[in-house]
């Protein structure tokens, strides 16, 4: 039964890989091309058929997979990143510094990811990929950042860390040896979570016109561009709604199926 | 023959049947029920209340000394006698007389005097404050009469009057509340829900044919229309895409109404800055983009392509849309004669609201066959009215232009596209001064032509004005010209 989630889970996420990784070499239409009638009904020639400016939909919706997992690795390695040394950093600070960590920690999570975004993209010059990968991975490091702090510090208790200190090993090496070992699964879980939620966050802001500029044609500018249209031609917002839930479903399939797997106690339980 | 006959006759019997039964079906006591995207942000068009109070209140409440009508002529209200001196420098406004504001007060020269100042006043927030810069002095030799004195000849005064909603100069802040001269008086105002205006009893012209009107204010085209599906309004103001129009097909209950109205869409060049000076690389861009194309996309089959910036409401229009027709390999010859034949990269400010970004994109595809790559940059409406009207840092933008009668644009160089001609310039001056309406069409015709062949901005398309009702309201404007939606014809069954 786990394995079936996991296996689920990998094969939603893997189909997802690979069309966008096809898309990088090979696309049915040329996604600025006008190629059919405005508002195409689906058919062989379109699968998903057209948009308003005749393009072929399902072109746009296998880019939307390339942008979604793009920004949501991207996210994910910058949040697991940042996130995992802020935490161990806090972990191994001195009270004052790790007090002051933890409550910047509790605003930032409590801070909205869109305002963030909001502010990320003010900061810069317009809205990019870049500006989404930063804002989502900033908000997305908070959460690993305290998650990791608890782990570490719960690691530095046990009475091997205490023999290890003892026996002369330093701080880098107990990082690396002992510390990050240990907490690596939950985290990895953690950062797959998360992952999801990146998506969704992209799909968020590009729906409010803070992701890629168009024509990146991003899930969440897909949806917001079809919406005027949703009563005569629906099938503008039901195919990059399907292929957002699809992979958000497949990451949190897998992200269980890791857990289970990685995590012996609960799986005993 | 006589069969064309007859169908004509039955035609005849059949529309009087049923004018007969509309006329005799129209109930006196109804409210009309409206439906619009457009609150206003308050109650006085001259402090920033947005396209809305105009919509709800111009002609409705506030009436002026001219009116703008649907067609786009310009009508006398409140003036019963116009009279220009010799030199066109002095105007006198005889008015008419029995007028009265709904407080019950009459109406006399000094409110027209405080009314034109409220406009022209420095912290006035109006749109028109401009044109009526020609204003020297306003006096009133008599209650009934206004003598306007001039800097300049102005020949749009009248029209330029018909924005001025003549107030009662004993109201003070008319922010929240109203004191008018028109057919209705305000009723209730709920922020951010709805405004309803009942029929004033004390009117001094023809009763409305109905008792009122209820604006109910949807921040959702969706959802506007789904209060017309659900009986919630009898009309909506302006549908803003032709794909929610397949809601109302049904003949039997709804009736949608194409008129035309004066927003165009365009994409303006910086003409101050290269490539963009050079008016070959203009004349290139105006035939690589197929307008009709880029219109139906949009719009399906509705609005029109003008081929230039006046619309068919303006007396000065023409059809110019042979002028730098669609024609992709002379404009790959016109960029190569400009130096340019690998064409060149340029960034378009892109607002980003409906349907500036779909915009973006037909141009980005559209221009790539000439070479010419476009760097979408979306913005919202703030930084556009930052970085492109006043800090005119741009290279190229997308933009409605909603006015009626706004070519005269072109002839302000220090306008945010920066179009300098001065020929045009002169012929826009010129135009104001005409003594007559002919000679100032003719002359404003001859400014656009060339402001035309210079390719100034690339005019893309005319947007429709559509209105749609329940079949049992009739007789709304159709244009809404400048936003207006005139109440007193609007009859229900």
């Amino acid at each position: 039964m786990k394995k079936t989630t996991l296996w689920i889970g990998a094969i939603l996420v893997g189909i997802n890989v690979v069309i966008a990784l096809l898309t990088l070499v090979w696309l049915p239409y040329d996604p600025t091309a006008m190629s059919g009638g405005r508002l195409a009904a689906p058919s062989w020639a379109h699968w998903a058929g057209t948009d308003r400016l005749g393009r072929d939909y399902f072109t746009q919706v296998m880019i939307g997979a390339r942008i979604a997992l793009t920004v949501g690795v991207g996210a994910a390695l910058l949040g697991g990143l940042i996130g995992t040394t802020l935490g161990v950093l806090a972990a191994f600070a001195q009270r004052g510094f790790d007090d002051a960590l933890a409550a910047t920690l509790d605003i930032l999570i409590a801070f909205p990811t869109l305002l963030l975004a909001m502010l990320v993209v003010a900061a810069s010059d317009g809205a990019s990929l870049g500006t989404a990968i930063l804002a989502i991975g900033i908000a997305m490091s908070a959460i690993i950042a305290r998650l990791v702090r608890i782990l570490t510090k719960r690691v530095l208790a046990q009475d091997y860390i205490t023999a290890a200190r003892c026996s002369g090993l330093g701080w880098g090496r107990i990082v690396l040896v002992h510390v990050l070992p240990n907490i690596a699964p939950t985290v990895l879980v953690a950062i797959a979570l998360q992952f999801g939620l990146a998506v969704i966050a992209e799909a968020s802001l590009s729906y409010l016109g803070l992701g890629a500029p168009p024509p990146n044609a991003s899930w969440g500018q897909l949806l917001q561009s079809a919406q005027s249209t949703v009563f005569n031609a629906p099938i503008g917002v039901i195919a990059p709604g399907l292929a957002l839930m699809a992979l958000v479903l497949g990451i949190n399939f897998l992200a269980d199926g890791l857990r289970d797997l990685l995590d012996p106690e609960r799986g005993a339980a | 023959m006589s069969t064309k006959r007859f169908t004509a006759q039955i035609l005849g019997l059949a529309s009087a049947a049923l004018l007969a039964a509309t006329v005799a079906q129209a109930d006196p006591a109804a409210v009309i029920r409206v439906g619009s995207l457009y609150e206003p942000q308050n109650l006085d068009n001259t402090a920033g209340a947005g396209q809305g109070i105009n919509e709800a209140f111009n002609d409705n409440v506030y009436e002026a000394l001219f009116r703008l009508n649907d067609d786009g002529t310009v009508a006398p209200v409140l003036a019963e006698k116009h009279d220009v001196s010799a030199d066109g420098l002095t105007h006198t406004f005889t008015l008419k007389s029995g007028v009265t504001f709904h407080s019950g007060e009459p109406l006399t020269a000094a409110d027209v005097k405080y009314s034109i100042e409220r406009v022209t006043a420095e912290t006035s927030k109006s749109s028109r404050k401009k044109s009526l810069s020609a204003i020297e002095a306003i006096e009133t030799p008599d209650d009934k009469t206004v003598v306007i004195k001039l800097k300049s000849k102005s020949i749009s005064l009248p029209y330029n009057l018909s924005y001025v909603w003549v107030v009662n100069d004993a109201a003070g802040d008319i922010t929240g509340k109203e004191d008018g001269t028109g057919p209705y008086k305000l009723a209730d105002w709920k922020r951010g829900s709805a405004l309803s205006l009942e029929a004033s009893d004390a009117y001094w012209g023809d009763k409305p044919a109905n008792a009122g009107a209820m604006f109910s204010y949807f921040t959702e085209a969706a959802a506007l229309n789904n209060a017309l599906l659900t009986d919630a309004v009898d009309i909506i103001t302006s549908v803003q895409s032709p794909d929610a129009l397949a809601q109302f097909e049904d003949t039997s209950a709804f009736k949608i109404s194409e008129g035309k109205s004066t927003t165009k869409q365009i994409m303006a060049y910086n003409d101050r800055v290269a490539p963009f000076d050079n008016v070959k690389v203009r004349k290139a861009l105006a035939r690589t983009v197929d307008k009709k194309m880029l219109l139906s996309a949009i719009w399906g089959d509705r609005g029109m392509v003008l081929g230039s910036f006046v619309p068919p409401t303006d007396a000065w229009y023409e059809d110019l849309t042979s002028v730098d027709a669609y024609d992709p390999e002379s404009a790959k010859a016109l960029l190569a004669e400009a130096g340019f034949p690998e064409g060149f990269t340029f960034t378009l400010e892109t607002p980003n609201y409906d349907p500036h970004p779909i915009t973006a994109e037909f141009l980005k595809a559209e221009l790539a066959k000439v070479g010419v790559t476009v760097n979408i940059h979306v913005i919202t409406a703030n930084e556009w009215y930052t970085k492109v009207y006043q800090a005119k840092d741009f290279q190229a933008t997308l933009q409605e232009h909603v006015n009626h009668r706004d070519v005269g644009f072109y002839g302000n160089p220090d306008f945010y596209w920066g179009y300098n001609n001065p020929q045009v310039t002169e012929l826009v001056a010129s135009a104001e001064a005409s003594d007559s309406d002919a000679q100032q069409a003719d002359k404003l015709r001859e400014a656009n032509r060339i402001i035309t062949e210079d390719a100034a901005s690339n005019w893309l398309f005319l947007y429709p004005q559509i209105v749609v009702s329940n079949t049992k309201t009739t007789g709304y404007p159709v244009n809404g010209l400048n936003a207006q939606f005139f109440l007193r014809g609007i009859t229900k069954e």
